[in-house]
């Protein structure tokens, strides 16, 4: 039986936090069950309510409403919206009354600023013992780069995986937004972590964030491996220390590629089957994992002229029918189209009131008893009358007040 | 202080290398009480190193070392019947049991889900996979290559390579294991705070291209309903992204008017900066590559370091692209203590990478290093399972913890 009741039920986020770094995490939260409620200035609304993702369609959108983003319909579906300038001391006071009646509060403010206007965890704390409150920042609250600024690139940057990605012979690479997201989920276990810790001993805390840490901490092998060998990890583009075939091979067409890679010698023996060249698993250049890697060069361009003239998903499945780990290097139109991702429910279609049906990528995992829910990212403000009526206890004309003086929203 | 965060919870973990191990860990240096089963010859991360002066020893793994801290090591022969009783108990005694083994494994040493459920109804079964335990491709082999490229990351790096005859790459060490590991860790601890009010236990399944695909989201429903395209990204405007230093490289996010504006202070105020327009992000979105070429003539005589100090503590969104070892020298993870000495008993004292998160009320810490092979066989069978001494040297004897050559 499905009873799908969502584990986390009846706990109550406030979400200060804005872009990815955060709204990804409470994102995360919301699919689980928490009720998450989103508190932006209605003049200062959380960027990626107007994104269009780099790099822009030609022509490029001049001007996107605030509730059409993708930056935001992806990371924020299943959560409520409040409009609150928390510029006007009206506006704090109200946030400042919202967050004590939340389990958790998370921001991704720069330093300072929430303890500034009163929501800061000392203040919190006060009024309410047991909060949790997350403070996510670039480096960390404290210490000599306290207020360097930075994004996603920058976070992978400082954090040390952009020096090992790209290839040994060319400039290191980045990664893309994908380090913001990254940092929502570790935030989001954190988070979890200390949930756990309060309810079973009722005790709250503060949890202080740096992001560029979170990215040294997804590749601790290397702090260990350079004390042990005193060598600095460097670049190896898409080769593997040991293993070979271990690479990303041409295919028929303009920019296709497969990767592949063979971690044994049957899987070796196998994979020479199919590209039809049984003699290869015989010749001594290739018949051991050390042969291989000494002669990955001339291995992969033996490979690269059989693949370069055949079909891209053609060889996936052959390789995969045979055992061997190969893959098409997928852009994002492919993701959509994969027919694997498609069998497992992979995305989530939401209806959307300005922009019509949107297919977006669900919850990254599956569990007994549970549907994800699929609600869409919510309009700017659109619970504004929820969450000061029925949190907060507003009285109607309260509301119309606060809407005649610009604290929230018109509308 | 009221003890550690996660102190109470019972976890038993059957992985390997980063995936499931890494899940375990996070666990772990938390204070939850976390049992690892390898087989007798040991968790295949043993194998991997880097190695103290690159002389490979399965007690001195950087990978094992590393995603192991603070657990406590059985290691069971899963062949015999003896091996599976304890395993059972095992499972009977936990909270949680991680496995990142390809679907169908444990079934197929005798632990179906059915099997598993049965024997603890209020189990957190947590699963890590390739491409899932569902759908055409569950049986597929994957790993850090194929996974990077199968979920569209690599596809995108490496960014701005005008190069499309060089094939797209992968992110550097083992990305998709960590993350999907961290993604495995939220739903668990999810599901561990529902038990409270279910009491009934839960199968998750992660899937390890999902967890990829996952963090692409923004730029995947871009794609179809922007028409935006990525493959091996242009970085550049409207922030500049990854430039040339005299001692390596940085990565520069001046995206917003005052951003630049300082930035433009900070470089002198150029003659070829001149003007408010350079003031306007969309100018510069559409222009900044005009003056592209003398911004990088700049930065390529600074030292990545200082400009970044320079720049960053005026508000500049910047950062060098640090190695380990400048990682290591950083003053900032230095300030905030980031990394911990952790002394193994036959690897030695190092120092580890530690959390990205402090908290005030129950800090991580690594309570204990990475488990020998076996250390606890006696330790986890007598005092947690209640056999007596002399049963435990009978399933020593008759090869339940293996017997290792070496």
């Amino acid at each position: 039986m499905n009873d799908n009741t969502l584990p986390l039920e009846g706990i109550r986020v406030g979400d200060f936090s804005w872009v990815w770094a955060g709204p990804f995490a409470t994102m995360l939260l919301a699919m689980l069950g928490a009720e998450v409620i989103k508190v932006e200035g209605h003049k200062r609304t959380d960027l990626m309510r107007h994104s269009v993702i780099w790099p822009l369609a030609d022509p490029a959108p001049a001007d996107v409403p605030p509730n059409q983003g993708m930056g935001y319909n992806t990371v924020n579906l299943n959560k409520k919206s409040l409009t609150l300038d928390i510029s006007k001391p009206e506006g704090a006071l109200l946030a400042q009354q919202l967050a004590i009646k939340c389990d958790i509060v998370i921001d991704n403010m720069r330093s300072g600023v929430m303890d500034r206007i009163g929501l800061g965890y000392e203040a919190l704390h006060k009024l309410r013992s047991d909060i949790i409150v997350l403070s996510s920042g670039s480096r960390g609250k404290e210490g000599p780069e306290k207020d360097f600024p930075g994004y996603a690139t920058i976070h992978n940057a400082v954090g040390g995986v952009a020096y090992v990605t790209g290839y040994p012979d060319d400039a290191p690479s980045t990664t893309v937004g994908d380090t913001d997201l990254m940092n929502s989920t570790t935030t989001a276990f954190i988070l979890l972590a200390a949930l756990y810790h309060r309810l079973q001993t009722g005790e709250g805390q503060f949890i202080d964030y740096s992001q560029c840490e979170a990215v040294t901490s997804l590749a601790g092998e290397m702090a260990l491996g350079y004390q042990m060998t005193g060598r600095v990890p460097e670049r190896m583009g898409n080769a593997h220390l040991y293993f070979a075939p271990h690479s990303v091979y041409r295919c028929w067409g303009v920019d296709h590629w497969l990767a592949l890679e063979v971690h044994s010698n049957d899987e070796f023996i196998a994979f020479t089957r199919v590209i039809g060249k049984p003699e290869l698993a015989q010749d001594k250049r290739f018949k051991t994992m050390k042969a291989r890697k000494r002669n990955e060069r001339t291995l992969n361009h033996i490979i690269e002229e059989w693949t370069r003239q055949r079909d891209r998903d053609w060889m996936v499945n052959e390789f995969c029918q045979a055992g061997i780990a190969a893959a098409p290097s997928r852009d994002w139109q492919d993701i959509y189209a994969d027919p694997h991702l498609r069998a497992r429910d992979a995305f989530i279609k939401v209806q959307h009131p300005e922009i019509g049906p949107l297919e977006l990528v669900g919850v990254p995992w599956k569990m007994s008893d549970y549907t994800p829910p699929a609600n869409r990212a919510p309009l700017l403000g659109e619970h504004n009358d929820y969450v000061l009526r029925q949190i907060l206890g507003l009285s109607e004309k309260q509301v119309a007040e606060l809407r005649n003086k610009d604290v929230i929203s018109q509308g | 202080m009221a003890g550690a965060t996660l102190s109470g919870i019972r976890v038993i973990e059957y992985t390997n290398m980063v995936a499931g191990p890494y899940c375990g860990k996070l666990l772990a240096d938390l204070g939850a009480d976390v049992i690892k089963v390898e087989p007798p010859e040991g968790d295949s991360a043993r194998t991997v190193g880097p190695f103290p002066n690159d002389k490979p020893h399965h007690e001195k793994s950087a990978l094992f070392l590393y995603n192991n801290t603070s657990k406590r090591g059985i290691t069971l022969n899963l062949k015999t019947e003896e091996g599976k009783e304890i395993f059972t108990q095992l499972i009977q005694w936990a909270d949680v049991l991680i496995d990142n083994f390809p679907p169908g494994h444990l079934e197929s040493i005798g632990f179906s889900d059915e099997v598993i459920q049965k024997a603890n109804p209020r189990l957190i079964y947590t699963s890590i996979t390739p491409y899932g335990r569902t759908g055409p491709r569950a049986q597929v082999k994957g790993d850090e290559l194929t996974l990077a490229h199968a979920s569209g990351l690599g596809n995108l790096m490496p960014v701005r390579s005008a190069d499309i005859r060089r094939a797209p790459v992968k992110p550097g060490g083992f990305q998709v294991a960590y993350q999907s590991a961290v993604n495995a860790a939220v739903v668990t601890m999810a599901a561990l705070i529902g038990m409270g009010r279910t009491g009934k236990g839960r199968i998750i399944d992660v899937s390890m291209q999902e967890v990829i695909v996952g963090l692409l989201r923004p730029g995947i429903a871009s794609s179809r309903y922007q028409r935006a395209s990525w493959s091996r990204v242009p970085d550049r405007p409207p922030a500049m992204g990854r430039m040339k230093t005299n001692d390596g490289y940085l990565v520069l996010g001046a995206a917003e008017d005052n951003h630049f504006r300082n930035l433009r202070e900070m470089m002198g105020n150029p003659p070829w900066m001149a003007g408010d327009q350079w003031l306007n992000m969309n100018y510069r979105s559409h222009h900044l590559m005009d003056i592209a070429p003398q911004m990088d003539a700049w930065m390529e005589k600074q030292n990545k370091k200082e400009v970044t100090e320079k720049l960053a503590s005026k508000g500049v969104p910047l950062g060098p692209i640090n190695s380990i070892k400048d990682i290591m020298e950083n003053k900032q993870y230095t300030f905030r203590q980031y990394f911990t000495e952790v002394e193994h008993p036959v690897a030695g004292k190092y120092k580890y990478a530690g959390w990205p998160y402090q908290m005030t009320a129950s800090p991580p810490r690594v309570s204990r290093p990475a488990p020998l092979l076996g250390e606890h066989n006696e330790e986890i069978v007598c005092k947690e399972l209640n056999y007596s001494q002399k049963d435990y040297l009978r399933l020593k004897k008759s090869g339940t913890f293996g017997r290792i050559k070496r």
